[in-house]
């Protein structure tokens, strides 16, 4: 006999506990470790893998000029600002002189003095030219004068011992000319270093460039080897840059490269590499190299600005390639695992060049087409079932 | 039909709570015997020990003396009493309360098949007794029903077709109308009367209601811990 | 037979329905607090794991470098790629920072790995989307918890970094998400404060005539540039050749190195009995109160509920039904209600467990266990009631 009331009971509790039971049995089975675990495939693809370095370095010019004088002294004027262009010799600021020109003057009058004596001596070696002259003159006479028997033996030689006065007097005076002379020369050399010495204190521009520091100002004392201004060439920017020693071993002189500075990532600039440094860095394990800028960008890079550096390598020939994140290491093997109907399995790979975009070549263990699982919600196992899904539930899109 | 001897009999029947100086004697032997198929009243004031002597013949409440026999059991002999006051309850003894006091949770069925459902038998065959004596109390149109939904006389007459179900040789009412109107107890006088014949089972009708009273053929009337037998108006029901 | 205590639970199938919902929300509270607990076991498990090393070599005398701080010279792990057994080794940093900016800032540790994909330790072990880093610098790869997308850039300390890949559960010990940025960066990250710390450690440098000395040219700026140089790093990650034995080339390492190395044994140790020791036996004390406060519950609901139907008690009682019956019919009524508190507990844990911010991990294990639990609890918790239920007179179903 049917009990409508009750059963009607009945029912709306089982209406009530079947559902809650069997949401109870699916979320068991569908969330915590007993769930399959969302995953992602790829496929194998044949994809020309084009290597690349990444690097940073900082915007460098190649030589930097700092001026400064070359013994101690105090700055007296600097005449250019920062961001002046600069002309070769252009005055670019000068060191107070101290005494320099006092002693200038100083070696002047002594040069003066000294081309005084040089006149003196040569009036000196004229008289006795002149009286030298004489007495030769008077010795040839009496000599005659005594052939002729006119005068005496006495005489004639008094005459001739005079003549050899008047000689040696005019050794003497040619001596004293060159003497001051070489007096002359000694002042007039001494005046020429003064005044380079002098000289050197105007500090000049060596090349046409852009001054890029003025580390002193007038009245500063400065030691030799402190600059006053520095200049550099702007034409000769480069970037010093450092890769990291991982994989660098293709970067070769003449690579081109894109540039990104740090004031404008995106702007995506050229250039070369120009050289390898002979010498790596140990303690930061980084290779350097010098990249220079196919053209300089207007306007120029500031120096010590940041810039990324992408080296990109010859390309690769095409041949079986995965993203990087679909590869694992499992039991100190290097491989991927496939997804395999509900069970994941794992199958060791050999992998080859790598590019920055995270795309690895598989040399072996993988076939062209084959599907492997890309991403996954939970570590992968054998053991844990797996299920393929277009994302990973939960990644922002 | 009513057979001597059977029915229950009880002679010199004795309660007495407490011991010592504060005991209490409630029942100071009671005499009392209904055949079966016949009904007696039970009627005393308050205080008289009714209530007690009730308890005593629904084996809720052990007697400190006396007798008591039960179709052909003893029951209690002077302070001895058989082991199984329970089993006693649910084979021997039905009870028809003053408010029904049926299961809410079962249906009418189920109410009155309870026991013999409880003592094992199977479901089918105890509802198909229970339903039997819904007819033959008129209820059967209520088989299905909550207690809750039926009013005051059906459920007493679901109650008393509980008590009858194990065939009882004696069914005790504990004020079993008193919560109903003249006609309506009348009626489950009429039925006590008519199912003590049917079932041949004593009927023992506890009660002070000035409705029924007139028609007991015999009452027993309590008073200070002892009854007196009168002869009732048997006023009849028809 | 018939199931009074099944036709009981029909009759009052709401009231049933509603305790068991509000008794199965507790439950769900208690399983989800066994969850955290089993969380952050994980958490430290994951932690482990995704740092890909069978040895930790951290400064000497160090729990380093996740219980406590570590810090080595970044040229040490090439003395111990030497030793007999190690197959790789690589530096790796730790520290956890602000990442982002604004409202989008998030507590993260970030992690300096050398880029090198998969293979290289300490690289997180797969990912939920995008790339492993490739580049030398200035890339990242953020746990989802940072709420970064794929293409992102992010700040760290001074730079940008650029997302590349995403990852999941990768936190450390504290909870915190992981963002993996290429070693250099992460030891500059590590070391160079702020632009204007800078400008003040430079200020600083530059008066003291120390190092300023006049006619000195060059001092300082030599003297400024060893400021800004950080050679350290928090550990050498080392990963074993497959047959090698970690606590022997652990020896080794402690032997003629004089550095502190920590098997994975070692580490898990460190991990879970002294980092997240303290919060597990606070995590334990909820569960014990909470399974007091659920036993507690249920005993009173089955009181309450049993109370109820004390006269119907009296009468069964009266006509004679039996005390095992009456028992069973509560201890039933008990374990029903905890079986759909269970049921209703482990659904709202399950469903709420994502929203939590640290990792709730709920084991099958754990939810068996606890099922066993809220039976017993159940079971004693009727108790009570069935004492009750025995003690009332079946003379109180008669009148007077």
């Amino acid at each position: 006999m049917t009990l409508p009331k009750i059963q009607g009971r009945t029912l709306a509790l089982f209406g009530l506990l079947i559902p809650l039971l069997g949401v109870f049995l699916w979320l068991t089975l569908t969330s915590g470790p007993l769930a399959p675990v969302p995953v992602t495939v790829i496929s194998v693809t044949d994809r020309t893998i084009a290597p690349s370095l990444f690097g940073v370095g900082i915007v460098e010019a190649r030589s930097t000029y700092r001026i400064g004088p070359t013994m101690a002294g105090r700055v007296r004027r600097v005449e250019v600002e920062v961001g002046d262009q600069v002309q070769p010799g252009q005055l670019l600021g000068e060191m107070d002189p101290v005494d320099l020109d006092d002693r200038v003057a100083a070696q002047e009058a002594a040069l003066h003095r000294a081309e005084s004596g040089v006149t003196a001596a040569q009036a000196q070696v004229r008289d006795a030219q002149a009286r030298r002259d004489f007495a030769s003159a008077q010795v040839h006479r009496y000599e005659q004068l005594l052939s002729a028997q006119t005068t005496s033996e006495d005489l004639v030689g008094a005459k001739r011992q005079e003549a050899q006065v008047t000689a040696a007097g005019l050794a003497a005076a040619q001596a004293n000319l060159e003497s001051a002379e070489q007096e002359l020369v000694r002042v007039r050399a001494e005046r020429a270093a003064l005044m380079r010495q002098r000289s050197s204190l105007r500090l000049l521009a060596p090349v046409a460039g852009l001054v890029v520091s003025r580390d002193a100002e007038p009245g500063s004392t400065l030691v030799a080897g402190q600059s006053v201004v520095e200049v550099i060439d702007p034409t000769s920017l480069w970037i010093d840059a450092r890769f990291d020693q991982l994989g660098a071993a293709e970067l070769r002189p003449d690579l081109s490269v894109g540039i990104s500075l740090r004031s404008a990532p995106v702007g995506s600039l050229t250039g070369q590499v120009l050289r390898i440094e002979p010498r790596a860095d140990a303690i930061t394990e980084e290779l350097l190299a010098k990249v220079s800028f196919a053209t300089l960008p207007d306007p120029l890079p500031r120096l010590g600005e940041l810039a990324e550096v992408r080296v990109i390598l010859a390309p690769l020939p095409p041949g079986p390639a995965l993203p990087n994140a679909a590869l694992h290491r499992r039991d100190g093997a290097l491989g991927v695992w496939l997804p395999g109907g509900d069970w994941p399995r794992f199958v060791p790979v050999e992998t080859g060049a790598a590019d920055l975009d995270g795309w690895v070549q598989i040399r072996s263990g993988l076939a062209l087409g084959d599907q492997v699982i890309l991403h996954s919600q939970a570590p992968l196992s054998p053991w844990r079932r797996v299920r393929v899904v277009d994302t990973i539930p939960g990644v922002p899109q | 039909m009513a057979e001597a001897g059977l029915g229950i009999r009880i002679q010199g029947l004795h309660k007495r709570y407490g011991t010592g100086d504060t005991a209490v004697e409630a029942l100071k032997g009671v005499d009392l015997a209904v055949a079966p198929g016949e009904v007696v009243g039970l009627i005393g004031p308050s205080g008289s020990g009714k209530s007690t002597l009730l308890k005593c013949l629904g084996a809720v409440v052990e007697p400190t003396g006396g007798r008591m026999t039960l179709g052909n059991d003893l029951i209690y002999h002077d302070g001895w009493r058989i082991p199984d006051l329970r089993a006693l309850r649910r084979d021997k003894i039905g009870f028809v309360f003053q408010a029904p006091y049926l299961i809410p949770f079962l249906n009418v069925t189920d109410n009155v098949a309870l026991l013999p459902m409880l003592a094992g038998r199977p479901n089918r065959e105890a509802r198909a007794a229970a339903r039997e004596l819904l007819a033959a109390l008129d209820v059967a149109h209520r088989a299905a029903a909550m207690p809750s939904q039926l009013s005051g006389g059906e459920q007493q007459r679901v109650a008393i077709a509980r008590a009858l179900i194990n065939r009882p040789p004696v069914i005790l009412a504990d004020e079993p109308t008193a919560p109903l109107d003249s006609t309506r107890a009348l009626a489950v006088i009429r039925i006590l009367n008519r199912m003590a014949r049917q079932y041949a089972t004593a009927v023992i009708v506890v009660t002070h209601d000035e409705k029924i009273i007139p028609t007991f053929q015999r009452i027993y009337q309590i008073r200070d811990g002892r009854t007196h037998e009168e002869a009732g108006l048997g006023r009849t029901l028809e | 037979m018939i199931s009074l205590a099944g036709r009981d639970i029909l009759h009052a199938s709401g009231k049933f329905i509603f305790t068991g919902v509000g008794l199965g929300l507790l439950i769900g509270v208690t399983l989800s607090m066994a969850g955290i607990y089993r969380g952050m076991v994980d958490d430290a498990d994951t932690l482990l794991d995704n740092s890909g090393a069978d040895l930790w070599v951290v400064q000497q005398d160090t729990l380093g470098p996740y219980a406590e701080s570590s810090s080595l010279y970044d040229d040490l792990y090439r003395g111990i790629l030497t030793v007999p057994g190690v197959a790789q080794a690589a530096n790796v940093t730790y520290l956890t920072m602000q990442v982002g900016e604004g409202a989008r800032e998030h507590r993260a540790m970030v992690v300096g790995v050398v880029p090198g994909g998969p293979d290289a330790p300490g690289q997180p072990q797969y990912l939920v989307a995008g790339r492993h880093l490739t580049r030398g610098h200035y890339e990242a790869v953020a746990d989802l918890m940072t709420g970064l997308r794929l293409g992102e850039q992010v700040r760290i300390r001074r730079n940008r970094y650029k997302v590349v890949g995403l990852t999941r559960r990768t936190v450390s010990s504290g909870g915190d998400p992981m963002v993996f940025i290429p070693l250099k960066d992460a030891q500059e990250a590590q070391f160079l404060k702020d632009n204007d710390a800078i400008i003040h450690q430079r200020r600083r440098t530059a008066a003291n005539p120390a190092l300023n000395r006049p006619g000195q040219p060059g001092t300082l700026e030599a003297v400024l540039a060893s400021q800004t140089v950080n050679p350290s790093v928090n550990a050498v990650l080392v990963r074993l050749d497959p047959h090698a034995d970690p606590d022997q080339v652990a020896g080794e390492i402690r032997r003629w190195k004089r550095l502190t190395v920590h098997t994975r044994a070692e580490m898990n140790e460190i991990l879970q009995a002294k980092l997240i020791a303290t919060s597990a036996r606070q995590i334990f004390m909820f569960l014990v109160i909470l399974s007091v406060v659920s036993a507690a519950i249920v005993a009173f609901i089955i009181y309450t509920l049993t109370l109820g139907k004390i006269r119907e008690i009296a009468v069964l009682k009266l006509i004679g039904t039996r005390n095992r019956t009456i028992a069973g019919m509560i201890m039933q009524q008990a374990v029903g209600l905890g079986i759909i508190g269970f049921m209703v507990g482990k659904i709202a844990a399950t469903l709420w467990a994502p929203i939590f911010p640290k990792y709730v991990l709920l084991l099958p294990g754990d939810a068996v266990r606890g099922f066993l639990i809220v039976v017993v609890i159940c079971v004693l918790a009727s108790l009570v009631a069935i004492r009750a239920a025995l003690r009332v007179d079946p003379a109180e179903a008669i009148g007077g």
